[in-house]
């Protein structure tokens, strides 16, 4: 506790009274390490403004912000797309339920992030790139958030009307056949499905890894196999659907999924 | 010249210009401490910082990005609130108007736009390149919950301001947006296990109404134009300090 | 007599080292009262902080809902039913016929499958947009993401989860035919009675 408050309580105390005196003496001998921000940092924070500026004035010349028709409730848009940075959920209610991919969706992504840096123990890669220190975290982020990116990709430029797809040289003209065999397995064989698939993803790791177990604990290791496995459940469900035709993995009285 | 130039000197020795700027410029060590310790806009730096931190290279630059583009946002925004109203009947004649007739109407509001467009990306490569850096790691845990709730804001501001021009665009992406909120399961009415009609459920909450109307287009507005953007502006001062406090720029601790 | 320990201890810290140490027994009965007295006041003063903040907050999240709204009025009258039932070849069991002039100003079609009328709601029941009517193909199209029902609403294809939602139907006093759109009917409510007319 004492080293932790050395070093992180007052970071900033310490970078005036001892560091100062420190670096002072390492910069006399030839060591770089610290920059004024005075004026380097500032001028090139002042540039990049004027940068933006720049770009900024250009674009909002070159381009004008869509304005379509008035509002008419009476008719839709078609297709009508979401602003770019939703159209991957847009795209998620093709293979699920509104209440999944619009609520629960975001929910579980946001909050998932927010507990990042609660359940990753390794203490290693802080405040650097280190891919080889942090393979496992930097590995599934990144697969998360290129799907993302990718949703995102699909939804704006292979979705035409009807929200169907369209490669980029087919015309919109063509009008596209709507997948209408879709079918659902029964509930008890979608329960089973869900429970394998979750089960043994919950179980294997801890076995196949007792070190990742050991050092995340029970509560961490559940929250964070739990998210990785709901990560992935996304394009196994997508998988599914095109591969197989299928709508629902699970149908109850009360919701689908 | 020598008198303007002693003017000049007078200027700068009178007591006003003294009671504004303490120190004098001359590039001192002091004076680029004092620099940045004694201006309340640059003091969210320390007067130094590690010098990998001073690189694009190593922070993409994507958060001080974003801080501008939400500036921008707010000129822009505020300027633009001077022709809108955000009723009805006027909203999308206000939009025409701002359009084809207000002097420099028309790059205000595409100036608003693509910056919101680029500030959404900016926000998420932030994200991105605070992660890859591990700068969440302890004791920098709850600036990552701050800057999480930093991006939730973005994206509500965005959407929020998406309905205001009033045309199809926004009026359906807005249903499809509003729409999903009331799939909500126990607070939306036609979410699993509903609890609520569709009178009193958050749906109904958001628009003011059971489909998106007058009060729809108010509610957006008023969140739009103070409610996120204090959010925000609170949000984005934590943020800012939390950054100092937990260890300055990311950097290995 | 108020000593710096008793005070403290008033703050709401445990009272129990008190009992060991140095005061005499009368002073803890008294410091025990005091702590009584203390954390009454405690609990009440907070008490009512939280309640009247719960009562701003729930006060605000009523104030968002308001108690009139000024859209449409719930019902319209359409016509008396001879307009829908003028007998002739099409009467038959099975035969649909859609009415979309009611569509742009009430967002209903008109429906008429046999014997019966019903006034079916034109908003996809997956995410709310508006349909189309296709008479040549006799589908219901949803423009946003492809949704596709029959001509009695039902759904076949895309991601709507049930068939479209139908409107109170009903025969008004001066024998001219209401749509009441406050009265929703999902699919399972179909054969409900006022979700439907039948001549």
């Amino acid at each position: 506790m004492g080293e932790y408050q050395d070093r992180y309580e007052f970071p900033d105390l310490k970078f005036n009274v001892q560091r100062g005196k420190k670096r002072d003496n390492r910069m006399e001998k030839g060591e770089k390490k610290d920059m004024f921000v005075w004026p380097d940092l500032v001028v090139m924070e002042f540039l990049t403004a004027v940068a933006l500026t720049i770009i900024l004035i250009v674009w909002a010349l070159l381009v004008n912000a869509p304005l379509l028709e008035v509002a008419n409730p009476g008719i839709s848009e078609n297709p009508s797309k979401a602003p770019w940075y939703f159209v991957g959920l847009q795209e998620l209610l093709v293979y699920f339920d509104p209440w999944i991919a619009g609520v629960m969706i975001p929910s579980i992504i946001i909050i998932c992030l927010m507990m990042i840096p609660y359940v990753d123990v390794n203490p290693r890669g802080s405040g650097r790139y280190a891919f080889s220190l942090r393979k496992f975290a930097l590995i599934n982020f990144n697969i998360g958030f290129l799907m993302w990116l990718l949703l995102i990709l699909t939804g704006y430029f292979l979705r035409g009307p009807d929200w169907q797809l369209y490669w980029p040289w087919e015309s919109w003209t063509v009008v596209k056949k709507v997948e209408d065999n879709l079918w659902s397995p029964d509930p008890a064989t979608g329960l089973t499905g869900l429970a394998l698939y979750f089960g043994l993803g919950m179980i294997i790791p801890r076995l196949v890894s007792r070190d990742f177990y050991r050092k995340c604990g029970p509560a961490r290791y559940t929250i964070v196999m739990l998210s990785i496995l709901l990560m992935y459940f996304v394009p196994i469900k997508i998988f599914l659907r095109l591969a197989f035709n299928i709508r629902y993995v699970l149908v109850t009285p009360w919701f689908n999924i | 010249m020598s008198r303007k130039k002693s003017l000049w000197k007078r200027v700068r020795r009178s007591q006003v210009w003294r009671s504004v700027f303490r120190h004098d410029y001359t590039d001192t060590r002091r004076n680029r401490i004092l620099q940045i310790r004694s201006n309340i806009f640059l003091h969210i730096h320390p007067a130094r910082i590690p010098s990998h931190a001073g690189r694009i290279r190593f922070t993409w630059c994507m958060g001080g990005i974003t801080f501008f583009l939400f500036i921008v946002e707010v000129i822009t925004g505020i300027l633009l609130m001077f022709y809108y109203r955000p009723v009805i009947e006027y909203a999308y004649q206000d939009m025409k108007y701002l359009r084809f007739d207000v002097p420099f109407g028309i790059i205000l509001r595409n100036i608003h736009r693509w910056a919101a467009h680029l500030m959404i990306a900016t926000v998420m490569l932030h994200m991105l390149r605070v992660f890859l850096t591990g700068s969440y790691k302890p004791p920098r845990e709850f600036n990552w919950v701050v800057g999480v709730n930093l991006l939730v804001v973005t994206f509500l501001l965005s959407f929020t301001g998406y309905l205001l021009p009033w045309d199809q665009l926004a009026y359906w992406a807005i249903t499809v947006g509003a729409n999903m909120i009331r799939a909500t399961p126990f607070i939306g009415h036609e979410g699993p296990f509903a609890l609520v009609d569709r009178y009193h459920d958050i749906r109904f909450m958001l628009l003011g109404g059971t489909e998106i109307g007058a009060n729809a287009l108010l509610r957006f507005y008023v969140l739009h134009v103070i409610v996120l953007p204090l959010a925000a502006a609170v949000l984005v001062g934590v943020h800012f300090w939390r950054i100092r406090k937990d260890g300055g720029i990311s950097r290995p601790l | 007599m108020p000593t710096p320990r008793s005070r403290f201890l008033g703050r709401g810290e445990s009272g129990d080292d008190a009992a060991g140490g140095t005061a005499a027994p009368m002073d803890v009965s008294a410091d025990k009262q005091r702590i009584n007295r203390r954390m009454f006041l405690k609990i009440t003063g907070w008490g009512s902080f939280f309640i009247t903040m719960g009562v701003f907050l729930a006060g605000t999240l009523r104030f968002l809902f308001p108690r009139v709204l000024f859209e449409q009025p719930p019902t319209f009258k359409i016509g008396v039913p001879g307009d829908f039932f003028s007998g002739g070849p099409d009467l038959q069991d099975g035969h649909i016929r859609v009415y979309e002039q009611w569509k742009k100003e009430h967002a209903v079609w008109i429906v008429r499958e046999g014997r019966r009328l019903y006034a079916m709601y034109a908003k996809c029941t997956h995410l709310g947009c508006t349909p189309n009517w296709f008479p040549e193909e006799r589908i219901f199209k949803c423009p946003c993401h492809g949704s596709r029902f029959y001509s009695n609403g039902v759904n076949f294809a895309g991601p709507a989860p049930r068939p479209l939602d139908r409107f109170g139907i009903f025969l008004a006093g001066d024998g001219r035919i209401t749509v009441d759109k406050s009265r929703i009917y999902r699919f399972r409510d179909f054969d409900k009675q006022g979700a439907y007319l039948e001549v």
